[in-house]
């Protein structure tokens, strides 16, 4: 008898440590973006959460967003406004360091530390604001070239490097899209009797936003805007050296086709993808996302490593995953938070390409590697041409530096687009970009 | 409809420049058809074909799993029959009360109605959700639906000319029996103006069905959502290569029943619009 | 009350007091409807929008008055405002025109008795049936450089492709060419307006001699003046709030060439959460529309001729 308490004690003491405190049937709504694929993958994992942790019932609300993400802003907005925002889910991350500082969003620097959360995610995952965290990446993306390897082998191009080191330089890489683009009489870019106009293979394609500009601006050793949101790079000699040279792919070049300005929703007709899938483009430069796509396109598919022209850069992208304060269960949105960035728990959006997982062991464990890239949706280079990228992988400025989408909408994009059409040098549209953003004083440092 | 005499070889350039512009704005749509009968990548070959291999009826079918369509056709079902209804009943009254009741400060009313037709939607679109908000509305079909009972500056305009135009003497002849304003509406004005009111609740349904920013603004509930929103949905960027052959079967899907209500309604149209008088 | 003749109570003085009591009564009941709809969902709103633009509000802090701040900062320190102005003027003016030119045709057209009016008035319209969403992705497309039906028709007339949407000179008039294809409406009312014509005085006109040309001049052209000023109006209206197809189309470019004006205001509102500069626009927008209509309302007593008492 007298062991008895003792006993009982303790058991009462471990069930109660062991069952967090969980509200009697907690609601939490998540509101999130995305394709079918991902509705799909998220709907699933909401399930397995709900049968993991009964008393909690999952609400997913689903907005459609577009790329830009103004329209999930602007609901998001309203729903701040009106006080109805949901418990946690997806934010843009060029507008968290706006409502993070406003007081919209949980801190989450206490249970990330106690849990010792810190080091088993990459280093750039968890987002802070004056340095509390308010939120986390929710995944990690970043820039690859893939090509076609038929394109290639007709033109005589060697297939490029898979170490994401050791990548072509600028020169050798317009030399080879000069190999492949064609006209429709077989001539190419600089022979004789060479018609721009009825080109039929291009040799690269580049996404033109501004994400999927500053891996080749860093690798020149440029920028748009210094990562302490107080100094213009976009105007710098560096700078305007890359922007150059790509306009100079449509333009002088002819390799590379022109399908979408800076200034148009990413979203726009799939012109690349589907002409690479179709052997019109040799060269397709974007992000790793579109791996779940084009995984699917059924054609010989490589990756190679990024063209380097001063030295291997390589940008961290991604949305944010927050929980907001106003939600009235914290702890077990805070458990869903913690599920939603255990790969394990969304395994399929991994494994189809979409996305590259937080959690570091994820990168260097072979077994957890194994989980999510031995398929045929990541070909074999996959790892050194893109994985062991994200070591030097810096984040886009566009969390922490403040005014960032007026910087980029306003001043940038507008003088981009007449580069890409030839109508201006990019040493004249970058530098009335910059004058642009000093004018209206828009560097205004970090949230 | 009366026409005019004209010599065969105006007859002729009439034709011609016609079907030409038939053509121009038929082609787009033909586009659209065939290419719901595609496969994605089909879509985007070059150069472009104009049938496809094989008919992908299963597009129609497929886009039922990736949309819930039906439902959003129920839902957008519903909220285009109360804007309809709503549109009728408060426009008749209202049109009514501008072209045959003489009271004090008409001019002004109408003139306050006219100048709502010109408010640009965007600068009352947050402060309306707002109270929405306070009237607990959000994420239902009240901001949908319920302003459709209040009158539209459009209709009022086009049922006042309407009505205008209806000889006095009926509704003279109505008060020497003894009905009142409202009864005269009943009975006599809207039997007699078929042609405008089907004209305003074709609008009307136009306007609802085709609605995309009032239930992106105001559903949060997918289950709710609209054909519109299910359709930009597919237009979506994430999803690169994507739904474009699901986009183009739900666009004809959404075409169709609208293109029926016109062809089965075109006289009432046309009708509706002459006697409307646009003369000012 | 006696249910004397509706004549006789009019011609007393006495009971003409009723009588506008009566009538006031019931004027003011139907139209309740719009009273309360005026005030919930536009008085109010537009009174806080008004507060809001001498405001600086971000939406989710509190907003911050700051007086005409906002309306001084549109006209001298933003330079997309006076672009936004031009681009929705260029296309407005242009666009309207050319659709009312070209509506007029096709209703004349329609009316010269050629076959298969009502299968050509059905084709003419059908465009105006698609959601702006569908035709905004449907002519993006027609608009593609590479898989564009128009470039590859283009092409092999042996002509140079265009840039259509993507080009800065080219973008506007690629947008005006796809609101002609949405003429149907326009060509509609004009056809009702041709029903009006008396039919006497066109076949007085063709008895007297005299070619189709004179009779368009001096008979159909007057007596359409109220349709054609009725479609104008109601066109640069809609012009001015051009906002879905430039949005999903063009986002504004390339390089703002096709930066409408909602579009600016939009973004200013949701992208940047500048509400109060937003609010200040939509009242720019909102008097700058009313006296463009006040203009031409004026100034179509000059041209514009009423069959028929006026009603003023």
């Amino acid at each position: 008898m007298k062991r008895l308490l003792p006993i009982l004690a303790s058991a009462l003491l471990v069930l109660g440590a062991a069952s967090p405190a969980i509200a009697e049937n907690a609601k939490l709504t998540f509101v999130y973006w995305g394709s079918v694929n991902e509705d799909t993958a998220m709907k699933e994992a909401f399930s397995a959460f709900e049968a993991a942790n009964p008393g909690i019932t999952i609400e997913p609300m689903y907005i459609q967003g577009d790329i830009s993400g103004t329209e999930y802003a602007a609901k998001l907005r309203a729903m701040a406004q009106t006080n109805t925002l949901p418990d946690l889910g997806y934010f843009r991350p060029d507008q968290f360091g706006e409502f993070a500082a406003a007081g919209y969003m949980m801190d989450l620097t206490d249970m990330v530390q106690k849990e010792n959360l810190t080091k088993a995610y990459l280093p750039q995952v968890w987002l802070k604001v004056k340095d509390r965290i308010y939120g986390a990446y929710t995944a990690a993306e970043c820039q690859v070239m893939f090509y076609n390897k038929d394109v290639l082998k007709k033109a005589g191009v060697p297939v490029p490097p898979s170490d994401y080191r050791k990548g072509w330089s600028w020169d050798q890489f317009v030399k080879y899209c000069t190999m492949v683009t064609t006209d429709n009489n077989g001539k190419h870019p600089g022979e004789a009797g060479f018609d721009a106009n009825r080109i039929t293979t291009y040799g690269v394609s580049y996404q033109l936003w501004h994400a999927m500009l500053t891996p080749p601006l860093w690798s020149g050793g440029g920028g748009i805007v210094s990562a302490d949101g107080k100094k213009v790079l976009i105007d710098s000699p560096e700078s305007i050296d890359v922007i150059q040279k790509i306009a100079d792919l449509i333009n002088k070049q002819k390799v590379m086709p022109y399908t979408n300005p800076s200034s148009t929703s990413q979203a726009g007709l799939p012109t690349p993808p589907v002409m690479l899938a179709n052997g019109q483009l040799g060269f397709y430069i974007t992000g790793q996302w579109e791996l779940l796509d084009i995984a699917k396109m059924n054609f010989p598919m490589g990756i190679g490593a990024l063209p380097i022209i001063k030295k291997p850069a390589q940008m961290y992208v991604s949305g944010a995953s927050v929980i907001f304060k106003s939600t009235k269960f914290p702890k077990e949105a805070w458990l869903l938070h913690k599920w939603m960035m255990t790969p394990d728990k969304t395994l399929n959006l991994y494994t189809s390409g979409l996305w590259m997982p937080t959690k570091a062991s994820w990168y260097s464990d072979p077994i957890d590697l194994k989980k999510w890239t031995d398929n045929p949706v990541h070909p074999p280079e996959f790892k050194t041409a893109v994985l062991d990228s994200m070591n030097i992988a810096q984040p886009i400025p566009e969390v922490r530096v403040k005014n960032y989408p007026q910087i980029i909408n306003e001043c940038v994009n507008p003088q981009l687009d007449k580069v890409w059409l030839g109508e201006v040098s990019a040493k004249e549209a970058l530098t009335k970009a910059a004058e642009l953003i000093r004018q209206q004083n828009l560097m205004q440092g970090t949230w | 409809m009366r026409r005019w005499k004209t010599g065969p070889d105006f007859r002729l350039l009439a034709y011609v420049l016609l079907i030409g512009f038939s053509l121009f704005c038929v082609f787009p749509l033909i586009w659209l058809i065939r290419s719901s009968l595609m496969t994605s990548r089909e879509m985007f070959t070059l150069p472009p074909r104009l049938l496809p291999a094989a008919l992908q009826w299963n597009n129609y079918l497929d886009l039922f799993h990736v949309v819930p369509f039906g439902r959003y056709f129920l839902n957008t079902l519903v909220i285009v029959i109360l804007n309809v209804v709503g549109a009728v009943m408060s426009n008749s009254l209202i049109g009514y009360a501008f072209a045959r009741i003489r009271f004090r400060g008409r001019t002004i009313m109408y003139g306050i109605c006219m100048a709502t037709i010109m408010l640009p939607q965007t600068v009352t679109m947050i402060p309306l959700f707002i109270e929405w908000k306070l009237f607990h509305g959000i994420n239902t079909y009240a901001p949908l639906t319920v302003l459709a009972f209040f009158g539209n500056g459009f209709y009022i305009f086009m049922l006042h000319q309407f009505f205008k135009t209806i000889p006095i003497e009926y509704d003279e002849a109505a008060f020497v029996d003894g009905v009142n304003h409202f009864q005269i509406v009943i009975r006599i004005i809207a039997p007699m103006s078929k042609p405008a009111l089907a004209v305003v609740a074709i609008f009307s349904f136009l306007t609802s069905w085709n609605d995309f920013f009032g239930p992106f603004l105001y559903l949060n509930d997918q289950r709710k959502y609209t054909l519109s929103l299910g359709l930009k949905y597919l237009i979506s960027g994430y999803s690169v290569m994507g739904q474009w052959q699901f986009l183009m079967a739900a666009s004809v899907l959404i075409v169709l029943p609208v293109a029926l209500l016109f062809f089965i309604t075109q006289r009432y149209f046309i009708q509706g619009l002459t006697m409307g008088g646009l003369k000012g | 009350m006696a249910r004397s003749s509706f004549l006789a109570t009019m011609l007393r003085p006495r009971r003409a007091r009723f009588l506008s009591r009566y009538n006031n009564f019931w004027g003011w009941l139907f139209l309740t409807p719009v009273v309360l709809g005026l005030s919930l969902w536009v008085a109010f709103p537009l009174g806080l929008s008004l507060f809001t633009s001498f405001a600086k509000w971000d939406l989710i802090t509190a907003p911050v008055f700051v007086g005409f701040k906002n309306y001084i900062d549109m006209f001298t320190s933003d330079p997309l405002f006076w672009q936004a102005v031009v681009v929705t003027l260029y296309y407005t003016v242009a666009g309207v025109s050319l659709q009312v030119i070209l509506a007029f045709l096709a209703a004349l057209l329609l009316n010269a008795r050629v076959r298969g009016v009502k299968a050509f008035r059905t084709m003419f319209y059908l465009p105006s049936l698609v959601p702006v969403i569908v035709s905004s992705a449907l002519w993006m497309w027609l608009y593609n450089p590479q898989f564009g039906l128009f470039n590859v028709l283009l092409i092999s007339l042996g002509l140079p492709p265009q840039k259509w949407v993507f080009g800065i000179q080219t973008v506007i008039p690629s947008l005006i060419l796809m609101s002609v294809w949405g003429i149907g409406n326009i060509i509609i009312v004009f056809l009702a307006g041709l029903q009006d014509i008396p039919k006497e005085l066109m076949e007085a006109a063709a008895i007297d001699g005299g070619s189709a040309f004179h009779r368009f001049r001096h008979i159909i052209l007057p007596f359409m003046t109220p349709t054609i000023l009725y479609n104008v109006v109601i066109g640069i209206i809609g012009g001015f709030q051009t906002f879905t197809q430039p949005y999903i189309m063009t986002n504004g470019g390339p390089a703002n060439a096709s930066l409408f004006y909602v579009l600016h205001l939009y973004r200013q509102a949701f992208l940047f959460a500048k509400m109060g500069y937003a609010s200040a626009m939509a009242w720019f927008v909102f008097i700058a529309t009313g006296v463009v209509s006040i203009i031409i309302f004026r100034t179509s007593t000059w041209w514009v001729f009423y069959q028929g008492d006026t009603r003023k």
